[in-house]
């Protein structure tokens, strides 16, 4: 008798061991063993990329693929059927009806453009299709061209009413342009479409904008890589990482889109002011908000007004920011200083 | 215990023994497999999102060209732990500008062509979520 229980209490030991020990490993290995569901695709001229976890992870990136596919069909100014494109034929006549979505990313536009004092202007367009950077017929315009066209751009000749979702351009020959702040504000469809299909968590990344959804499985923060801008002939690398809980970010980086004529390169960070590629030393400016539209806008203007101006402006709006000149300088807003990091001995924090 | 051989063997003292250390052993080889830095870096090849190819990088012993065709005809320059768009007919050239991949998590993209390049981590533990900035990026809305 004595000896079965002792056999008992003994197998149950073992068992229990077992179990502790299988539980113990499951935990310790289960945030890598969930694999998140991953997917490529193509819209708003740029590559979409998403990771998204949890069991719904595959419905929710479809689901986010075609919120930004729906979204490029209401902002796109080539799109003639978009809010955007009718919009912009509408100039110099009447309001028009548009989407709630589109009225709140032209809100959005027109707060950024304010507070900026048109370093980021949403009716760039009149400028930036001259220039047609990454199109087939991209040149430099000539300042005359320039010249002729610059007194179109001023964003308060656009008008939205967000309660009536309508928007009107007051003058003939002005016109919209959303590049700077639709692949951000595409993240903030992608983020509302991972909510809506109940994703767990999940990435999504619209050309160099990129929104947060979640907490990342396993704990911890997500780690973001920030594009070295020197990168390229064979040094596809970061300069330096940022970890988040939350949140969206925007590069404005004047590599990411260039040609050269006889020469000179130039960039796709137009100033409103002059018509030009924006020159003031700057290389990349990465902006992280609560917002992926304005942290796309907010990139462009801070970019443009240069490393004090832009941050001041992010200050205001109380958004985090990563500015790096072209002598590999690098300067962080307060409220990014414990989440980032240099990783590359090419640059160095300024001051 | 009697000592008596004749005595049908149940369990023992040394058979809890024995059961403790086999699964210290299968918790501790468990552990080392699930901890071990395995690198398998995968490249996954896909056009217009669907994908042609997954190569595993770290099986590639040399450096090979890999022929996607299409109007543009790209090739891509894979090599041992590394890969990149060697050639493509496009205006742009961004993605031939983006150089070598080498990283769990990189990117490189054709925008033309709809054809993009990308790193894994065959474990799953990609060294970061998300690139932000881009190289490229085609017409905006």
């Amino acid at each position: 008798m004595d000896k079965s229980k002792k056999i008992a209490s003994g197998l149950m030991v073992v068992l229990l061991l077992i179990i502790a020990t299988l539980v113990f490993l499951w935990k310790q290995t289960g945030a890598l063993q969930e694999e998140p569901f991953t997917s490529t695709s193509f819209a708003m001229g740029t590559y979409v990329q998403q990771t998204v976890y949890g069991e719904n992870g595959e419905q929710a990136a479809q689901e986010g693929d075609r919120a930004v596919q729906e979204l490029e069909n209401k902002i796109s100014w080539r799109v003639e059927s978009a809010d955007v494109a009718r919009l912009n034929a509408a100039a110099g006549t009447d309001w028009i009806d548009i989407a709630p979505e589109t009225a709140s990313i032209l809100q959005d536009a027109l707060d950024v453009a304010e507070r900026s004092n048109g370093a980021f202007d949403p009716t760039i367009l009149p400028i930036s299709s001259l220039w047609d950077f990454g199109g087939e017929n991209q040149h430099f315009p000539g300042d005359a061209e320039l010249q002729r066209f610059l007194p179109f751009v001023d964003y308060r000749n656009v008008r939205v009413d967000a309660e009536q979702s309508k928007a009107s351009i007051k003058i003939r020959g002005a016109a919209v342009d959303l590049g700077a702040i639709g692949k951000g504000a595409a993240c903030d469809q992608m983020v509302r479409a991972y909510q809506e299909a109940s994703a767990k968590a999940g990435v999504a990344a619209v050309g160099g904008s990129i929104g947060l959804y979640g907490t990342k499985p396993g704990g911890g923060a997500w780690r973001l890589a920030i594009r070295d801008p020197d990168s390229g002939n064979d040094k596809a690398v970061e300069m330096g990482t940022l970890d988040l809980k939350e949140g969206f970010i925007s590069t404005s980086g004047s590599y990411e889109k260039t040609f050269e004529e006889d020469g000179r390169t130039y960039h796709h960070l137009l100033d409103p002011k002059t018509g030009y590629p924006a020159d003031n030393g700057l290389v990349s400016v990465t902006v992280v908000y609560q917002n992926g539209a304005m942290s796309d806008a907010l990139s462009t203007a801070a970019f443009v007004l240069g490393l004090e101006q832009g941050r001041a402006l992010l200050e205001e709006y109380g958004a985090g920011g990563v500015f790096i000149d072209r002598d590999h300088r690098v300067t962080v807003t307060e409220n990014l200083k414990d989440a980032f990091q240099i990783v590359s001995d090419a640059y160095a924090l300024a001051e | 215990m009697s000592g008596r051989r004749e005595t049908v063997r149940t369990f023992q003292k040394q058979d809890l023994l024995l059961i403790v250390f086999a699964v210290l052993l299968a918790a501790a080889a468990f552990s080392w497999f699930q901890l071990q830095p395995s690198r398998g870096l995968v490249a996954v090849v896909e056009q217009e999102g669907n994908v042609l190819y997954r190569i595993d990088l770290d099986q590639q012993a040399q450096t090979e060209i890999l022929d996607l065709g299409g109007p543009y005809h790209v090739t891509l320059a894979v090599e041992p732990g590394a890969v990149a768009f060697q050639h493509s007919g496009c205006p742009d050239q961004t993605c031939v500008r983006v150089g070598k991949l080498t990283r769990a998590g990189q990117a490189a993209v054709c925008l033309p062509a709809r054809i993009s390049v990308r790193l894994e981590a065959a474990d799953g533990e990609q060294a970061f979520d998300a690139y932000t900035g881009a190289v490229q990026w085609g017409k905006g809305p």
